[in-house]
């Protein structure tokens, strides 16, 4: 195997090369609609290749048990150097056969599997014509093996700490979920204290206050966490599992290095700002009031009262400000809208609360508890298809199309959940791309929530989406799963192998590969004008190498040389 | 105390599947027990998931052949968890394999062995829409595709006759119709419940003519109606006339009055119908009746607005617990009160009840052998809820996913990562204690 080396770009040169090309019958679902004996037959003759020896055999069932002790065998008895699989989809076997080969000398990446099953016997009825498409399949396989390349696996040591933005609810929990003797964690909040927006948030949870306090403590007594107050995360490089971080102290402007394997952004969300409607008249200096001053208040001693110290009599709760303007459901206004009608009427039995809504939304199996106790405690609800403010006059057209105004003492708005205005930093910062609402978006809404395009680094709380305590907490410990579970002590990471590679001779810098690169995987080179790939990022997909004008790159395993042979053989 | 690495996760749904890659990836061995013939849980039976209507198999198939390959998770199908004694670090376990009476190692899945089979039954994975034999794999795409013996109706095991046709047909002698139940004992440190939920019994309410007027549908059985890999492939056809309905009716929030709460799901999945329903017959009329709109979260509402005019009309109901279905000539009758409280009505050719996701019943039995404590809704409950954590009320058992309460595929899957979390937590301090 060692004797033979691959060229790439060169002619057909000599090369000296035992083939072995196994055919799986797969019962009589290959064998029955395939002439086997006529292809081992046509290509045990095949004469194209010089100094190629080829060994052509079939076999009952390959990906079994005897199957592959067989193949094991007569890997090290002929002591190929390539091998093909004529069998089933890779979608099924192709890691089954990759197995195999890593237990003898032939590198995996020697060995190709040609799907002849879903390809040929299973669709096509006539035997002919079925036996004349596997074999021009099978010569293509042929031709592409001879031109692929050993690669090796490059385990990487990896660092288990991890950096966490953000001292909020979410953060605090991803800390205490990961800090550990053998994984440290840095946490580090732009402002002088933690617990972020909750520590506002009275009777989310039960107990919240004092919860949110404890975790707190939890995190400022815990000699595993280190905790960065008044700082912000000025540079970032590297990757999962090796990520060189500079933090920034506001007091003494120094900089700060620290390493990590993995970074959790939990920077939060904001409220979306009523001014940027007209609708409601929003000043925030008379009676009108966001949903979140309101619980600062009910969190303080005096309650919620009017700017005069007096209590208001009547109180309007708006739902949904924002929504329309920012198109989604932040998903939890309705909760705790609910909450905070209850809490008026706890603090004055008199005070006449009214709720503008449009949708009940409660998506918590908890929740519908909230909108029971509102109705019990005499609060008025009404559902609305439009409304407007004029200080604390609201006029509204019911849903049955009916108009009609009220006024109040003061009203309550419940904004929309939007992103902190920090995040474009961070995606930029962290190469992360936002969604279409300015979240950060996660490489698969439904599989991979919490992880991003830039392995490594994880969304979690209201950076990712609008979304409560509860859940803020709950992504939080998402991604400290897949922290605990990705990035253990003492164990190496073993990164794609089949990565892309750019030729220093014909990259002309254009830079067109690190737009489409959506791992961040590409960095420009200026002082040599060009650009280089990292190959513990790069996950070989391919998007660089059909945007690079010049020919520069090459993705180790599907290489223009292989596809092309591998077609150009088929066809023949 | 032994300390074991080994894990149990019970249900091989997204959750489930999710939990057992992670912590195989860790190094822990992992034992996945699920009680039907496949893998995939609910996930795989619709065609696709909201709200980019992805393909659900192109999604989760790649999750199921690593399940399946991966050689840290022994995956064991069609089989029921009997007793989890001892505590948190080493717990016994006994689980049944029931007898499957095909070989997973020597069956290829070329499905000879179906045909020769005399008996006929209504398949239970495809909502009873279509027949199946006593041999079978619930749906074509099964994973692992390796059919299964009924073994009450087959003729030979369960009516002791002198059948062996499908054995004869099987090339592979896959088949062996001696097989029995085996009890198997493994050892482990952790569970995790991932056993997912069920839809609300729709018979419960009779004003809604479920079962009784056939043109009424439940969600699964028109995910299925809508499937390619379904009863009808994916042709969507009424099923006592196979007429193609000119107009539907969807149904919101059927069960949410019952059970208390919004499963959060439905009218996504009902918004969702109605894009299938404009796809596949572009001349239908569509009608979703609601009284409230719940899209949480950033990707929902643009999808709603997307399908609201364009693909259905939105008719607002002020009372969705007082809307009822009749026959109507040839059709159905919906009546409802609409904003004003008037009473309204509507002809149409089929209905389909966006049912509220409920505890599966088969939770009742698992929170005693796994002696976990439900909340009042029947769900498995977690001890501090809110928190985040998925630990229940037994140390050392996790739960994820619709077995804690109903949420979409997103949440049962940042679940499924918390509890592995929290399992990798366990296993670690265990480890560098002992």
């Amino acid at each position: 195997m060692k004797e033979f080396e691959m060229q790439e770009s060169g002619q057909d040169r000599k090369l000296r090369a035992k083939v072995g090309v196994y055919i799986c019958e797969c019962g009589p679902n290959i064998a029955g609609k395939v002439d086997l004996d006529r292809i081992i037959t046509d290509i045990s003759e095949l004469d194209d290749y010089q100094d190629v020896e080829l060994v052509v055999k079939k076999y009952g069932f390959l990906c079994s048990a005897p199957g592959k002790e067989y193949l094991e065998e007569e890997i090290n008895s002929n002591g190929f150097t390539h091998l093909v699989i004529g069998a089933c989809s890779p979608r099924d076997h192709d890691s089954t056969f990759m197995g195999v080969c890593k237990k003898t000398d032939l590198n995996p990446y020697l060995y190709r599997i040609i799907n002849i099953r879903e390809h040929c016997s299973w669709v096509i009825d006539d035997k002919e014509k079925a036996t004349v498409k596997a074999e021009s399949y099978i010569r293509g396989g042929i031709a592409r093996v001879l031109r692929q390349s050993e690669l090796f696996e490059k385990p990487l040591d990896i660092n288990p700490d991890v950096l966490i933005i953000g001292g909020g609810v979410a953060g605090m929990e991803a800390a205490l979920s990961l800090s550990s003797d053998d994984r440290r964690v840095f946490l580090v909040e732009k402002t002088d204290r933690l617990g972020g927006v909750s520590i506002d948030l009275s009777g989310i949870l039960p107990g919240q206050g004092e919860v949110i306090g404890k975790k707190i403590e939890s995190v400022l007594g815990n000699g595993n966490i280190r905790v960065f107050l008044n700082t912000r995360v000025e540079n970032v490089i590297g990757f999962l599992g090796n990520f060189e971080i500079e933090l920034l102290s506001e007091e003494n402007t120094e900089i700060t290095e620290i390493m990590s394997g993995a970074i959790v952004v939990a920077a939060g969300g904001t409220l979306f700002d009523p001014r940027e409607s007209d609708r409601y008249s929003y000043s925030g200096s008379d009676e009108v009031y966001t949903s979140l001053s309101i619980e600062k208040m009910f969190a303080g001693d005096d309650g919620a009262v009017l700017r005069s110290g007096k209590q208001p009599s009547s109180v309007a709760l708006i739902h949904c400000v924002g929504r329309e303007e920012k198109n989604y459901c932040s998903g939890i206004c309705c909760s705790y809208m609910m909450k905070l009608a209850c809490f008026f009427k706890k603090q004055s039995a008199d005070i006449q609360v009214t709720e503008f809504y449009r949708d009940i939304c409660l998506p918590k199996k908890n929740d519908q508890e909230r909108f029971s106790e509102a109705q019990a405690a005499g609060v008025a609800l009404i559902r609305i298809k439009d409304i407007s403010l004029k200080g604390t006059n609201v006029s509204f057209e019911r849903i049955s199309g009916d108009k009609d105004k009220q006024s109040f003492d003061m009203v309550v708005l419940a904004p929309a959940l939007e992103p902190s205005a920090d995040t474009e930093y961070f995606a930029d910062l962290l190469t992360v791309p936002l969604d279409e609402f300015g979240f950060f978006q996660e490489v698969h809404k439904m599989t991979n929530p919490v992880g991003t395009a830039t392995d490594g680094v994880f969304i979690v709380g209201a950076a990712h989406g609008p979304k409560g305590v509860s859940d803020s907490m709950q992504f939080a410990r998402a991604s400290a799963g897949q922290i605990l579970t990705r990035l253990i002590p003492g164990e190496k990471l073993i990164p794609e192998v089949a990565v892309t590679e750019i030729s220093e001779a014909y990259c002309t810098g254009c830079g067109n590969c690190l737009e489409v690169c959506v791992y961040g995987a590409i960095y420009s080179d200026d002082s040599r004008g060009i650009s280089v790939v990292n190959e513990a990022v790069c996950r070989g997909c391919g998007n660089c190498f059909g945007s690079c004008p010049s020919g520069a790159l090459r993705t180790k395993h599907f290489t223009n040389t292989q596809l092309y042979r591998e077609v150009d053989e088929a066809l023949r | 105390m032994s300390q074991t690495g080994n894990i149990l996760v019970i249900g091989a749904g997204i959750a489930g599947m999710k939990a057992s890659l992670m912590l195989a990836g860790a190094s822990s061995k992992v034992y996945l027990v699920e009680k039907l013939p496949i893998i995939g849980g609910k996930v795989i039976k619709n065609e696709e998931s909201f709200p980019n209507l992805e393909c659900s198999t192109c999604m989760v198939a790649p999750i199921q052949q690593d399940v399946l390959q991966n050689p840290n998770i022994e995956t064991l199908t069609y089989s029921v968890v009997e007793k989890i004694e001892g505590s948190a670090g080493d717990f016994s376990v006994v689980i049944r394999k029931r007898a499957r009476y095909i070989s997973l190692t020597d069956c290829i899945g070329c499905g000879m062995c179906y045909e020769p089979c005399p008996v006929s039954l209504k398949n239970e994975w495809e909502e009873n829409l279509i027949d199946r034999k006593a041999i079978y794999v619930p749906c074509s795409g099964s994973l692992p595709n390796v059919p299964v013996i009924d073994s009450e109706h087959c003729l030979r095991i369960g009516g002791g006759e002198d059948c062996s046709l499908c054995a004869e047909a099987c090339a592979f002698e896959a088949i062996n119709l001696d097989d029995s139940d085996e009890i198997i004992e493994v050892n482990v440190g952790a569970v995790i419940l991932a056993t997912g939920s069920a839809t609300f019994d729709l018979s419960s309410i009779p004003d809604l003519g479920y079962g009784t007027l056939p043109g009424v549908y439940a969600p699964m059985e028109f995910e299925r109606l809508f499937a390619s890999n379904g009863p009808t492939l994916g042709e969507i056809t009424l099923r006592d006339s196979e007429k193609i309905p000119e107009s539907v009716a969807i149904i919101h929030c059927v069960g949410r009055r019952e059970q208390k709460y919004c499963s959060a799901v439905c009218c996504m999945y009902s918004f969702k119908f109605a894009r299938f329903l404009k796809h596949k017959i572009p001349s239908v009329r569509v009608f979703n009746i609601y009284s409230d709109i719940c899209v949480p979260g950033k990707s929902y509402q643009s999808f709603y607005r997307s399908v609201e005019g364009a693909d259905t009309e939105m008719l607002y109901t002020s009372s969705i617990g007082d809307v009822s279905v009749s026959e109507s000539g040839s059709g159905l009758k919906v009546s409802y009160p609409d904003a004003a409280v008037s009473p309204q009505s509507l002809n149409v050719d089929m209905v389909i009840l966006a049912a509220a996701l409920v505890a599966d019943p088969d939770v009742a039995q698992l929170a005693e052998v796994a002696g976990v404590d439900l909340d009042p809704q029947g769900f498995i409950k977690t001890v501090l809820d809110g928190s985040g954590s998925m630990e229940t009320s037994r140390e050392g058992v996790f739960v994820a996913g619709t077995a804690e309460g109903p949420k979409d595929i997103q949440n049962s899957v940042v679940q499924a990562e918390s509890a592995a979390g929290q399992v990798a937590e366990i296993m670690t301090s265990q480890a560098s204690s002992s």
